[in-house]
């Protein structure tokens, strides 16, 4: 028993588990030419995408499409590194000891039916387990939707691409106990061309569970930024294994995660006070404050921030420039900025006068610096070549609403030009233009993260403030 | 490693310590308590209050009751030698009316600290994360406002400070409106400390110093009230 529950824990099997982000051959066992079942969308992404050589399995079959089909794992002539399986849940144990029979390095075991279902799913789950006990081989699932990996093609993701878009490479990978909300997500990101290059789903996580993915993902190299979306974790004790992991994962890179799953109340007796005030939610909030885990609110403001962490430099303290043409876009900014702890420095009387030679009489100088609705390109430059680069900001929030005549996309060029000062920046851009879309897009990809609205550009600079504070574990003092 | 003092409580069938035994728990942490002494009658009462200084409370001492102030088993403010005696005999026939069942050991007697801001440290065991200490406002509408703050033990100073900072209750010992400024690391003392014994007894199921009394900048804090609730392992 004790050992069926360490099983979910990490690392605790001690191989590796590349090949599951990384395969050179996969197999997919369920392969069918039944369109819209879930083996053959796997299969067909896969033979379509997949940079690596693709094995179909299936019994009933010889061929499908004109691709060689095999009547087990067993028989397939080459190595196989992962298997995908999508097979109904009562055949899934057999084909579990023939990829442990032919030395497959990793399952990715899509199938539903087993502990999620009751009893009788719970018990093959066991059969899994103990099948796979004396071998090497890592198993992701069950219950799950698997990997997609935007840089080999690897996709297990059984959701056509006409429902469901797959997002292109980029720094950002993502851990999701759901698999809807992983697909959802993956579809909403390629949509606005956001870079979610590796995203996990874990499903029932009978062997690779969270923690270890983080860890994986904090030494592969292409990753910048990990979002997790997770409901709790499932295994006694499992929580001080996450913990661990997670205090050193976050000194290397960003974690930002969202729990849904707030309001349950706690089940504890409630003997004495310090029970009845303990919620579940708080807990995990505690936790991942002792981790070093940066929190969102929703899957969309993990995004906001994930796209700031993945693109800005840190900040080397808490004070914001904020320069706008609107100055009610300025107050938005500046509200959210002191809820968050920012703050919105006055410039000196000597930067306030140099500012005023160069911008016209009603411009306001003191920050948020306003340029009017009669700003130019060239006012942003002015603002941004003058006060970034000095010692009394740390980093700007640059609002451009490109509804006022002045503006062209030429201010993309002056505000990728002011990367070169090393302070981070986001831009807020509010509006549904053409040519807003144009530059907003410049922007993107050009590094510089943009924001509908003050609110979001502001929790995003807060983020990076915090990252910054997780990193170099300042000490913690009383005002 | 155990205490001996839960190891005793536990060997005697108790499911939680008593309320000398608790403050003798704390003191073997170096967490401090008001000083206190346990008497059986109110002569060795009198004597009490005086070696501890008043004002004190009087609280009944049983293995059978949970919440003393249910059943009149607490008096506060006693500050003079004929109050102690009353206080002694009020403690003692509203315990014999509304708890009948419950077995007398004696009386505490306990300085009363004065004039602090109240704060509630606690712990408990969760499944998943293990040992989980909590930091709160204190008083009567703690659960109410839910300003609380939790991590997992055992807890560093910084853990402790990050969890008092999250609350609201920290607004109000640096000096909300003019309040005196409360003795913040002291109390980040007794937090990590109490990390420490949670730690160290896992028989103890669930813990609350309620309250913690917060006295002025380099004052110290006091643990007035403690409730530790014994489960064997």
């Amino acid at each position: 028993m004790a050992t069926e529950l360490l099983r979910g824990e990490s690392g605790l099997r001690g191989s590796s588990i590349d090949a599951l982000f990384h395969p050179s051959s996969v197999a997919v066992v369920g392969a069918t030419p039944k369109q819209g079942h879930v083996g053959y969308v796997i299969m067909v992404n896969l033979l379509g995408k997949f940079k690596g050589k693709v094995f179909l399995v299936n019994p009933r079959y010889d061929s499908i499409n004109g691709v060689k089909c095999y009547k087990s794992l067993t028989d397939v002539d080459d190595e196989v590194d992962l298997a995908v399986i999508a097979v109904p849940a009562p055949v899934v144990p057999q084909v579990v000891a023939d990829a442990v029979k032919k030395g497959v390095k990793a399952l990715i075991i899509i199938s539903g039916g087993f502990s999620e279902v009751g009893d009788e799913g719970k018990r093959l789950e066991d059969e899994v387990r103990s099948i796979i006990k004396d071998s090497k081989v890592r198993i992701l699932g069950p219950n799950c939707i698997g990997v997609y990996n935007a840089e080999n093609g690897l996709d297990t993701f059984f959701l056509p691409e006409d429902r469901m878009g797959r997002p292109p490479k980029g720094p950002i990978a993502l851990i999701s106990q759901s698999g809807a909300v992983a697909a959802a997500i993956l579809d909403w990101a390629s949509r606005r061309k956001l870079g979610i290059g590796l995203a996990v789903n874990y499903g029932n996580k009978i062997d690779v569970s969270e923690s270890e993915l983080l860890e994986y993902f904090a030494e592969n190299p292409n990753v910048k930024v990990i979002t997790m979306y997770i409901e709790g974790l499932k295994y006694p004790g499992e929580g001080l294994r996450f913990l661990e992991t997670a205090r050193k994962v976050t000194q290397v890179k960003p974690v930002i995660v969202y729990k849904a799953g707030r309001t349950k109340a706690s089940a504890h007796a409630v003997a004495s006070h310090t029970a009845a005030l303990a919620g579940n939610y708080e807990i995990y909030r505690g936790a991942f404050r002792q981790a070093g885990l940066i929190e969102a609110n929703s899957v969309r403001e993990m995004f906001d921030l994930a796209k700031a962490l993945a693109t800005q430099p840190l900040p080397r303290g808490k004070r914001v420039l904020v320069l706008t043409d609107s100055g009610g876009m300025g107050i938005q900014a500046v509200d959210t900025l002191s809820t968050l702890g920012l703050e919105v420095p006055e410039l000196p009387e000597t930067m306030q006068s140099m500012l005023r030679k160069y911008l016209p009489p009603l411009a306001i100088v003191r920050n948020p610096v306003d340029v009017t609705g009669s700003a130019t390109d060239e006012y942003y430059k002015i603002v941004l070549d003058s006060i970034l680069p000095t010692s009394y900001v740390d980093m700007a929030l640059i609002i451009a609403l490109m509804q006022i005549p002045g503006l062209t996309p030429n201010l993309v060029n002056y505000i990728i030009d002011a990367k070169r000062y090393g302070k981070p920046m986001v831009v807020v851009s509010f509006g549904g233009s053409a040519l807003m879309e144009k530059f907003n897009d410049a922007l993107e990809s050009n590094g510089i993260p943009v924001y509908a609205t003050p609110d979001r550009g502001a929790k995003a600079l807060w983020a990076l403030v915090e990252y910054s504070r997780i990193r170099r574990m300042l000490r913690e003092e009383v005002e | 490693m155990t205490h001996d003092l839960v190891v005793k409580a536990l060997s005697e069938g108790k499911f939680k310590l008593l309320d000398h035994e608790a403050y003798q728990l704390l003191e073997a942490y170096g967490i401090p308590t008001p000083g206190y002494r346990v008497v059986s009658n109110y002569e060795e009462a009198i004597k009490a209050a005086n070696e501890v200084g008043y004002p004190v409370a009087i609280k009944v001492i049983s293995p059978d009751i949970m919440h003393k102030t249910d059943v009149g088993g607490v008096v506060l403010n006693v500050s003079s030698d004929d109050e102690v005696k009353r206080a002694c005999q009020e403690v003692s026939s509203n315990v014999k009316r509304l708890a009948p069942y419950a077995r007398v050991f004696g009386y505490l007697v306990q300085h009363m600290v004065q004039g602090g801001l109240e704060v509630i440290v606690g712990g408990l065991r969760d499944s998943i994360f293990g040992t989980v200490v909590l930091f709160g406002m204190g008083g009567v509408l703690t659960e109410l406002y839910r300003d609380v703050s939790m991590r997992i033990a055992p807890i560093t100073e910084d853990d402790a400070l990050s969890m008092i900072k999250e609350t609201k209750a920290y607004q109000l010992m640096i000096g909300y409106r003019g309040m005196p400024r409360r003795d913040i690391y002291s109390l980040v003392d007794v937090m990590v400390k109490f990390s420490r014994l949670m730690m160290d007894n896992p028989q103890i199921s669930e813990a609350d110093l309620n309250p913690v009394i917060m006295l002025e900048n380099g004052k110290g804090s006091y643990v007035v009230d403690a409730r530790f609730m014994l489960k064997p392992k």
